[in-house]
């Protein structure tokens, strides 16, 4: 079944809002950020600021001096709510499915079938930015693709604003001259693990067998190989649609006391966890982890990640962080339990700041083995010394 | 001279999934085998897509590679420069609109841009400013207007479109008041350019395309396009394009092989160049 997926896109979305509150902050830099804070960090800010250097989550002090003329504003969540919701009701009437992330101006909406009743895709498409133009102020990128990844993709490329289609059939040549950082899903060490030897665009990739694939990026590889193809058969989830839960729960035999075991169970979580996140194609933005103490009592930590992920390394880190600090008290600990929250699409990866952690050649390669084995005789059958009990270490 | 007429009778638009449906496309036909079968039955198409989305070099040339040689495109000029006009970056938007379609000129692929305006574009002084600029914006380009509004059918548009070499769209429209009439003008020699919108009077001003351009042009109508204006028009200009925009249920499709048909028997048309389907479904 082709199908005819359109994203709608505000790009910049927090400091477009504030743009359509007050028309004279348009056309200069704006910083949206929390100048208060100790260690304030880039919340949004707009393509002017943007050119000069300032991302997102990068300290405010260090996007100021980048952009000293940048207007600062402090963030308004529940501005931002309030408009994505406006944002999802205008585009509700347009397709019988339309998925709507966190407050960060995106859409996606499936209008695969409703040709009939609706019109051509693309007009449907024009007509859905034209109203959220007159109705909400704000200016909207649109792309029509078959799959969601190329739509973002096209997105991504036009940004930060315009229209682009792609058309069935034309997926991998429309990727193929990109930059992989436009390829959603992709993530950093993925990057850094293709442009160790040179492969900077999407066709450079897709000209690879997924087995050559799979001796530089691991258990990535078949994830890669589809990537880079436009092959994406998630789907479009319904407005309303309860995001997917990911996490899970690991209790203790008895109780326990020690660190090992605890970042054990972590490890286990966070495996688990990563799988089910690239499974769905999502990454997370925080993690919740919770302690079950021996004595009914419970402890939570929230910890934010630094870019969305679906990395179990990564994820394994920041649960251990959070555990680590959120056992305070002196108490033995019967269970260990994981929420992946702020689920998103995964985002475009920036490689401004070289991750010092990034794994090297052998890590992937283990990997993929790992995966064929657990494949073929189950997941118990191998595990990474991290995710056993410290004792059978 | 009519023999010399190039006539080219097509579509506006051959992307249709419901064309599938409706038998025009064999089963199972998917959106990106479509040009090519489309080319087996039509010489040339309008593409509709260049006024929802400015046109791109690289995908205007993937999809000339899926052109037989001898298809011609013509191509709607971007709603930026048509219906939502910014006076301060309109200029922009004609640039990059004569690039991305400079695949298509380069090639030699490329009949007309149609400049089709809103039945709210109005002859009054402003319009008829911006029309002359953007027609000098786009100089070098093979232009043709199409207008909806009634207002523009005066002697003195014809005659300064005769000037300036562009082409004048003849419509086939439903009989509704207001609407810019079937004037059987030609304003450039070397192109006339017809568009058959279908005449469904009930739908054409629901807002909903499905409706407007819902109609199954009947024989006689056809006939009477086959016999009257396109001989007439053909006898003064080089060549022509003829498209049908009932797109509703691949009726466009049909009329436009019933007039091909017509066309070859009044020895209007060529006979079917080599690459052109054997059968007359």
């Amino acid at each position: 079944m082709e199908r005819s997926i359109i994203h709608l896109n505000v790009a910049d979305f927090a400091a477009a809002v504030e743009r359509t509150l007050d028309p004279r902050l348009a056309g200069r830099p704006l910083v949206i950020a929390r100048p208060a804070a100790a260690r304030a960090t880039v919340f949004d800010m707009s393509e002017e600021a943007f050119r000069e250097g300032v991302r997102k989550g990068m300290p405010l002090a260090r996007a100021l001096r980048l952009c000293p003329q940048a207007r600062l504003l402090p963030p308004r969540p529940e501005r931002y709510a309030r408009a994505m919701r406006l944002l999802l009701e205008a585009a509700l009437p347009y397709a019988p499915r339309v998925e709507s992330g966190r407050a960060d101006g995106h859409l996606f909406l499936d209008a695969t079938g409703t040709r009939r009743l609706l019109g051509p895709p693309m007009d449907v498409a024009w007509r859905l930015r034209r109203e959220v133009r007159d109705r909400l102020g704000l200016s909207p990128i649109w792309t029509l693709a078959p799959n969601k990844l190329v739509a973002k993709a096209a997105s991504r490329l036009v940004k930060p604003e315009g229209e682009y289609i792609v058309a069935e059939g034309e997926e991998e040549s429309f990727l193929a001259p990109l930059p992989l950082e436009l390829i959603p899903g992709l993530e950093r060490r993925d990057l850094a693990a293709l442009g160790a030897f040179r492969l900077r665009r999407a066709g450079e990739v897709a000209a690879l067998a997924l087995e050559e694939l799979r001796i530089l990026c691991g258990e990535r590889a078949a994830f890669l190989h589809e990537a880079v193809r436009g092959i994406d058969p998630s789907p479009v989830r319904a407005a309303g649609d309860p995001a997917p839960e990911v996490g899970g729960e690991e209790r203790f035999d008895g109780e326990t006391a020690d660190e090992g075991e605890l970042f054990a169970a972590a490890a286990r979580l966070a495996e688990r966890a990563g799988a089910e996140l690239r499974r769905l194609r999502l990454a997370a933005r925080r993690l919740r982890v919770s302690l079950r103490y021996a004595d009914g009592g419970s402890a939570h930590r929230r910890v934010p990640l630094l870019s969305p992920t679906a990395d179990d390394f990564l994820l394994r880190d920041a649960v251990r962080r959070a555990a680590a600090a959120a056992w305070r008290r002196r108490v033995r600990l019967r269970g260990l339990a994981l929420a992946c929250e702020g689920l998103v699409f995964p985002p475009a990866q920036l490689t401004l700041f070289p991750d010092a952690g990034a794994p090297g050649k052998g890590r992937p390669r283990l990997m993929a083995a790992v995966d064929r084995v657990r494949r073929r005789f189950g997941e118990e059958a191998l595990r990474v010394a991290a995710a056993l009990p410290p004792r059978a270490a | 001279m009519s023999a010399a007429c190039e006539i080219r009778v097509g579509t506006c638009g051959y992307s249709y999934p419901e064309w599938v449906e409706a038998g025009f496309y064999p089963p199972g036909t998917r959106a990106a085998d479509m040009l090519p079968l489309y080319a087996r039955h039509f010489p040339v198409t309008e593409l509709n897509f260049t006024w929802y989305q400015m046109p791109k070099a690289p995908a205007l040339e993937r999809m000339l590679r899926l052109a037989p040689p001898g298809f011609a495109f013509t191509a709607k000029l971007t709603r930026t420069l048509t219906h939502e006009v910014d006076p301060g970056q309109w200029r922009g938007q004609a640039a990059l609109f004569r690039e991305g379609i400079s695949p298509l000129l380069e090639e030699r692929r490329l009949l007309a841009v149609l400049l089709q305006f809103p039945a709210s574009f109005v002859r009054d002084p402003a319009s008829r400013l911006y029309l002359a600029r953007l027609i000098e914006e786009l100089e070098g380009l093979p232009l043709a207007v199409e207008f909806r509004h009634a207002s523009w059918a005066e002697e003195r548009v014809f005659r300064e479109l005769e000037r300036r070499r562009v082409t004048l769209a003849v419509l086939d429209v439903p009989p509704l008041p207001g609407l810019f009439p079937t004037v059987e003008a030609v304003t450039h020699p070397g192109l006339f350019y017809v568009r058959l919108h279908g005449r469904n009077a009930r739908g054409w001003r629901s807002g909903n395309l499905q409706q407007q351009f819902d109609y199954d042009y009947a024989e006689p109508e056809l006939r009477a396009w086959a016999e009257g204006p396109i001989p007439r028009l053909a006898a003064r200009a080089a060549r022509g394009v003829v498209v049908f925009n009932n797109h509703v249920r691949a009726q466009a499709a049909r009329n436009a092989l019933g007039l091909q048909r017509l066309l070859a028997a009044s020895g209007l048309l060529p006979a079917p160049p080599p690459w052109s389907a054997a059968s007359s479904t």
